[in-house]
């Protein structure tokens, strides 16, 4: 509402400085000779300051003096030509005062209405982080947290923290810098290196690196029977080619791994694949993500149910942040109908063709997708 | 002389000025300008060693190798055909494996390209223009949607 | 607040618009009204536009990641300064902050044009305000800062980290200050054709125009290459790159054009030619802007590509640039010509001038949109570079360099060449002086850096001969020559500056190109290097934290005779990590006039690292050379001569204060 009110208080501003000049009474108007006259007048009283000063031979003073009285008297006569031009063409000029008072509102209300976003508030980063921690997003608390550490840098615990978030938001290269951080400002240990090895693959899209090797090797070195380091040094000797050396290392892990740890399942599961080698190689290239849902998959059924949720809601939060996505939009939408969540699919699909614009391409495919999955769109 | 004479003077020696530094901009162009070559363009174009060119391409992966000093040695590739380019001093700070770069400089005897500047793109966001336009036209880059 | 500064810049158009027209018609059908419309609206349009900007610097301000433009260029971990800045760091700001300049300037013309002939004033505003739609039209169709994103992302993706420099503050609002300037010239020069004549005034209100641009143009420009000197760690000042030369030519064409508007003021020659020296430069501003945003160049001012702006620009260009080059063959035959003059005379030595000048900007106008043409036509890619200019720019540039001194000491009308030289005895005896001692007695000094040095001299004692001359050195006694001298006009004083620090930057180029020394190596920490008599000792690489960088910084320590350290340098690689990108900060220490440079490389496997080092004697002075020019125009600015004498009804309230009529 504010906002209305200042335009128009704009517009009207800048309609009156094309009325005022209008409206008002002409003035009496010195002809252009008026002005030459002056100009040449202002070259004489120099010419004689110069000449005063020395900076000329009076010689050529007296030259130049009658030069500009030359142009003087040329000035004279083409003055006299010229004041018969008669004041005619009101009606143009009428005219053309109106279009020009009319086109300000016009022209700019028409254009600001095609363009603008008059309803959307301004959003200063201080404003949105003072929020209610409850009401906030995720991104919202991590971006808390960076302002935090960015102002106390050397906060190990705040890192520490802060990493395996990034790591869960896909956020490799930040999670890296996290870890990295974490284990130089509080130390080494076990979790913090086998998650920096994590991050440093999944930067990678899922290859286990040199880097990520000295990191997991590490985390063994601290904590023999760290699960996570062992699986991915196993994914590292399958991503080389070595699936029997691979096979191996993973039959050792089942037979170490308590029975009720999560990342038994995940095993079978690479083993299952190890056995069948050309659906290994695509697991391997799809990284730890992969591995996570193929792991979901053999989870006892609420587990795995909590886990797509988190799934699912991480995919949602990426959105908000970054909304320009229609693949992502397409997933979340499928993915909520899957779920059985059937308003918060309609919902996602409202926001999706928001983001498009009604009329896109986007917003037809993301219909079509909807019906074919039997869900209407309530708007 | 009369004043028709001395005007055409004038007029003849600001021609002939004009004239002289339009021959000489010419023959610049002709004789200073380098021309861009991707490594598969060398095969049909005679570049003679010690002419001026600029070579561009991506940095071959695993071809960097740190000489003594500062002398650097790394193969500029299109994919087809491959290129072995020295440099002495400071490489760029955007110069990596597999990234798009310009070399300038000129073919030593050895075949060796001896490049005296080196370009790597200025920011993630695009590459050097030539080398993108290069790898388009041999089918090994397509633009990314994002930008 | 943002989308205020979004309507703000519609009404802003909305304005442009009916200031194109309005005061068109008024001047046509000789109506007051109309034409007095002229002024209030360019100034309402500076106040909005003023507006939108403010609005759009405090989005950058407060990290509002709602507007795309803040999103893609800023982040919320900057520095508030680089926040600030980052607002014209980018297309869209920097399109905005052209038009704020372009409507300033017309309110300028508004504000303080009350002692010009209405229909003249009419016409330029209306000019003015024509290029204002056109911008205003291109920034709402194809680069507009104030789109927004719903929801807003929580974080951006940070400015470029080699525009995150103090640099970015100054370089191109001063650049875009001397562009945008010239568009004023631009106007006044279309309004002249429109009108069909030339009033006197018209001379005395282009000159100074002209001064201001020129002298924003030139701080713009050296702030340009000295920013590229020590941001990009590449040791050189000037590149020849095109996008240099796109502010270089309007430069060259804007020195030309102050020239010859001396002969225009003082002589009422020159009419014509002065005419079309303001519309080409422009025209090359105008050119400069094209190249540098449509994309047809890449570079680091090519902030992003679209095709869609490249071709708008274009046709911008096109309408401009053949609209009034149109109405120029149509019209200029119209206008009266001017005085006469001998060859040989203070008009002979500016005509020559404008000679060297306009051909020296043509060649480099060859030389940047050559290999375009050529690519364009058959493909071929070929790059154009220093060796080029060298050939072509220097045979042109030196002839006038040499002939520089000679010009003021020429009378007007009829000048004696012979009486000049023998004034300029003292100062070519110095030149000489100077050339033989470079030539002799410096170690591996060139011809070229003996010749170069002795120009360099000649140029410096030419302009302080100019001004002994001018205050009877010699001839007076001294106690009248102190009064002359402080009774010079400052035209006089700006005239020798300028000619000075033209002096002063030849000369810091010839001892940098001549005298300079580099080496390339690997150090270890606790080895030291020797570099033209200055021993350098590296410390260490030292990893620190910046706000949103983190960096390796390489601290040398500077020994002196005595065996301790005197001075320390620390050159830095910086990673910053929202856009993966590593810059060098480059160390620099100034010792007198010259610089020792220090740029870092990689580090190696073993713990060495590669460093580069650079003597830069007398480097200093090819900036500072650029400053005082820029004193000389500012010098200039101050002549009262250039207070345009306004009608009669005003003389008499001039004539007890002295009327500041210009900014």
């Amino acid at each position: 509402m504010l906002f209305w009110v200042i335009a128009a208080i704009l517009t009207l501003g800048a309609s009156l400085a094309v009325l005022l000049p209008l409206a008002a009474g002409a003035k009496g108007a010195s002809s252009s000779g008026d002005h030459d006259l002056e100009v040449y007048r202002d070259q004489l009283s120099e010419l004689d300051r110069d000449a005063g000063r020395g900076l000329i031979q009076p010689a050529e003073a007296a030259e130049a003096r009658a030069e500009i009285a030359r142009r003087i008297l040329r000035l004279d006569n083409a003055d006299t030509a010229g004041k018969a031009s008669a004041r005619q063409a009101s009606v143009t000029a009428r005219l053309v005062a109106t279009v020009a008072v009319l086109a300000v509102p016009l022209v700019s209300w028409g254009v600001y209405s095609q363009i603008g976003s008059p309803d959307l508030p301004a959003q200063p980063l201080s404003q949105r982080l003072a929020k209610n921690p409850a009401d906030s997003s995720v991104d919202e608390l991590v971006a808390r947290a960076e302002a935090h550490l960015a102002a106390n840098p050397s906060d190990g615990r705040g890192w520490d923290v802060l990493a395996p978030v990034y790591l869960r938001m896909q956020r490799f290269s930040d999670a890296v810098a996290a870890y990295r951080n974490a284990i130089r400002l509080d130390g080494d240990s076990a979790v913090r290196q086998a998650g920096l090895g994590e991050a440093i693959a999944g930067a990678a899209g899922g290859i286990v690196s040199a880097d990520a090797q000295d990191a997991f090797e590490a985390a063994l070195k601290l904590d023999p029977a760290n699960a996570k380091a062992s699986f991915y040094l196993a994914m590292a000797l399958a991503q080389e080619g070595r699936n029997k050396d691979a096979t191996t290392a993973w039959q050792a892990m089942l037979g170490t791994l308590p029975p009720d740890s999560p990342w038994r399942s995940a095993v079978e599961q690479a083993l299952a694949k190890s056995a069948n080698p050309e659906v290994a190689s695509g697991a391997a290239a799809k990284g730890p993500d992969a591995a996570d849902i193929d792991a979901a998959s053999s989870m006892s059924p609420q587990d795995r149910e909590a886990m797509i949720n988190t799934m699912v809601a991480a995919l949602d939060e990426k959105l908000r942040q970054n909304p320009r996505d229609a693949e992502g939009w397409m997933r979340l939408v499928r993915s909520y109908v899957v779920l059985g969540k059937a308003d918060q699919a309609r919902e996602a699909l409202g926001r999706a063709i928001a983001v498009f614009g009604p009329g896109s391409d986007e917003a037809k495919k993301f219909t079509a997708l909807a019906a074919s999955l039997g869900l209407t769109a309530t708007e | 002389m009369t004043r028709k004479q001395k005007r055409l003077s004038v007029i003849v020696g600001g021609l002939a000025f004009l004239g002289a530094a339009t021959g000489l901009t010419f023959y610049a162009l002709g004789q200073k300008a380098s021309y861009f070559y991707m490594p598969a363009d060398l095969t049909t174009a005679s570049v003679q060693p010690g002419q001026r060119i600029r070579l561009g391409g991506l940095v071959e992966k695993g071809t960097i190798q740190r000489g003594q000093g500062a002398t650097v040695a790394f193969s500029v590739t299109d994919t087809h055909k491959s290129v072995k380019v020295t440099y002495t001093g400071i490489l760029p700070d955007l110069f990596r494996e597999e990234q798009g770069v310009i070399t300038e400089g000129s073919f030593g005897p050895g075949g060796v390209f001896v490049a005296d500047s080196v370009l790597a793109k200025h920011d993630e966001r695009y590459m050097p223009k030539e080398v993108a336009d290069g790898l388009k036209a041999k089918g090994v880059w397509q633009e990314s949607k994002s930008e | 607040m943002v989308e205020t500064g979004h309507f703000a810049l519609v009404l802003a158009f909305a304005l442009s618009l009916v200031q194109t027209i309005v005061p068109l018609f008024g001047a046509r059908l000789d109506n007051q009204r109309l034409m007095a419309v002229g002024g209030p609206v360019a100034v309402t349009g500076f106040a909005l536009t003023a507006l939108s900007f403010v609005a759009l610097a405090s989005a950058y301000a407060n990290s509002d990641f709602s507007v795309a433009s803040v999103w893609e260029n800023s982040h919320s971990l900057q520095p508030m300064i680089y926040k600030i800045t980052g607002t014209w760091g980018n297309h869209e700001g920097s399109m905005l902050l052209w038009v704020l300049i372009l409507t300033f300037f017309g309110a300028l013309v508004a504000a303080f044009g009350s002692n010009l002939p209405a229909t003249l004033r009419a016409n330029v505003l209306a000019v003015q305000g024509a290029i204002g739609a056109a911008f205003f039209l291109f920034i709402l169709a194809t680069s507009n800062p104030f789109i927004r994103l719903n929801p807003a992302p929580i974080e951006g993706r940070d400015l470029n980290p080699v525009l995150q420099d103090l640099g970015l503050a100054i370089h191109p609002p001063l650049l875009y200050l001397g562009y945008v300037g010239f568009s004023i010239c631009f106007s006044f020069s279309v309004a002249a054709l429109i009108e069909g004549r030339i009033d006197a005034s018209w001379a005395r209100w282009v000159r100074p125009w002209t001064l201001v641009a020129w002298m924003f143009l030139t701080g713009g420009i050296a702030m340009g290459s000295y920013w590229a000197y020590y941001e990009l760690g590449w040791g050189g000042f000037w590149f020849w790159d095109p996008v240099e030369n796109a502010s270089f030519m309007p430069w060259l064409a804007g020195t030309a054009l102050l020239h010859s508007a001396i002969v225009m003021e003082k002589r009422s020659a020159l009419k014509i030619w002065t005419l079309l020296l303001a519309i080409l430069t422009f025209s090359l501003s105008l050119l400069g802007t094209f190249l540098v945003r449509s994309g047809v160049l890449t570079s680091v001012h090519a902030f992003a590509t679209d095709p869609a702006r490249g071709v708008f620009i274009l046709c911008i260009l096109t309408l401009f640039i053949g609209g009034s080059l149109a109405l120029f063959a149509l019209r200029a035959s119209r206008l009266t010509a001017g005085g006469l003059f001998h060859p040989i005379s203070r008009e002979g030595a500016l005509v020559l001038n404008n000679l060297f000048l306009t051909t020296a900007t043509a060649t480099v106008l060859v030389g940047t949109l050559y290999p375009l043409a050529l690519e364009a036509l058959t493909g071929d890619k070929i790059s154009v570079g220093a060796p080029f200019f060298d050939l072509t720019f220097g045979p042109l540039m030196l002839p006038l360099l040499v002939l520089v001194p000679f010009g003021p000491l020429l009378a007007w009308k009829r000048g004696d060449v012979i009486a000049a030289s023998q004034r300029l005895m003292a100062a070519f005896a110095t030149a000489l002086a100077a050339m033989l001692v470079t030539g002799l007695f410096i170690d591996g000094a060139s011809v070229f850096a003996a010749l170069g040095i002795g120009l360099a001299v000649w140029l410096v004692a030419g302009a302080l001969t100019d001004l002994a001359v001018k205050s009877g050195v010699g001839s007076v006694a001294p106690s009248v020559m102190l009064r002359r001298f402080a009774g010079l006009p400052r035209s006089v004083f700006g005239t020798a500056l300028a000619h000075l620090g033209l002096g002063l930057t030849l000369l810091g180029i010839v001892a940098t190109l001549s005298f300079g020394t580099e080496k390339i190596l690997t150090m270890r920490a606790g080895e030291t290097v020797e570099l033209s008599g200055h021993t350098l000792r590296f410390v260490g690489l030292y990893p620190a934290q910046g706000p949103n960088y983190s960096e390796d910084r390489g601290r040398f320590e500077l020994i002196g005779v005595s065996g301790s350290p005197v001075g320390e340098i620390s050159s830095a690689k910086r990673f910053y990590p929202v856009r993966q990108t590593t810059t060098t900060e480059s160390g620099i220490k100034t010792l007198g006039l010259s610089q020792l440079y220090i740029s870092l490389g990689d580090e190696a496997k073993d713990g060495s690292v590669v460093v580069r080092l650079w003597w830069k004697p007398l480097v200093t002075l090819i900036w500072g050379g650029g400053l005082v020019m820029m004193a000389g125009a500012a010098m200039s600015l101050m002549d009262r001569r250039l207070r345009v004498g306004a009608p009669s009804r005003r003389r008499k309230q001039a004539s007890a204060e002295a009327p500041a009529v210009l900014p």
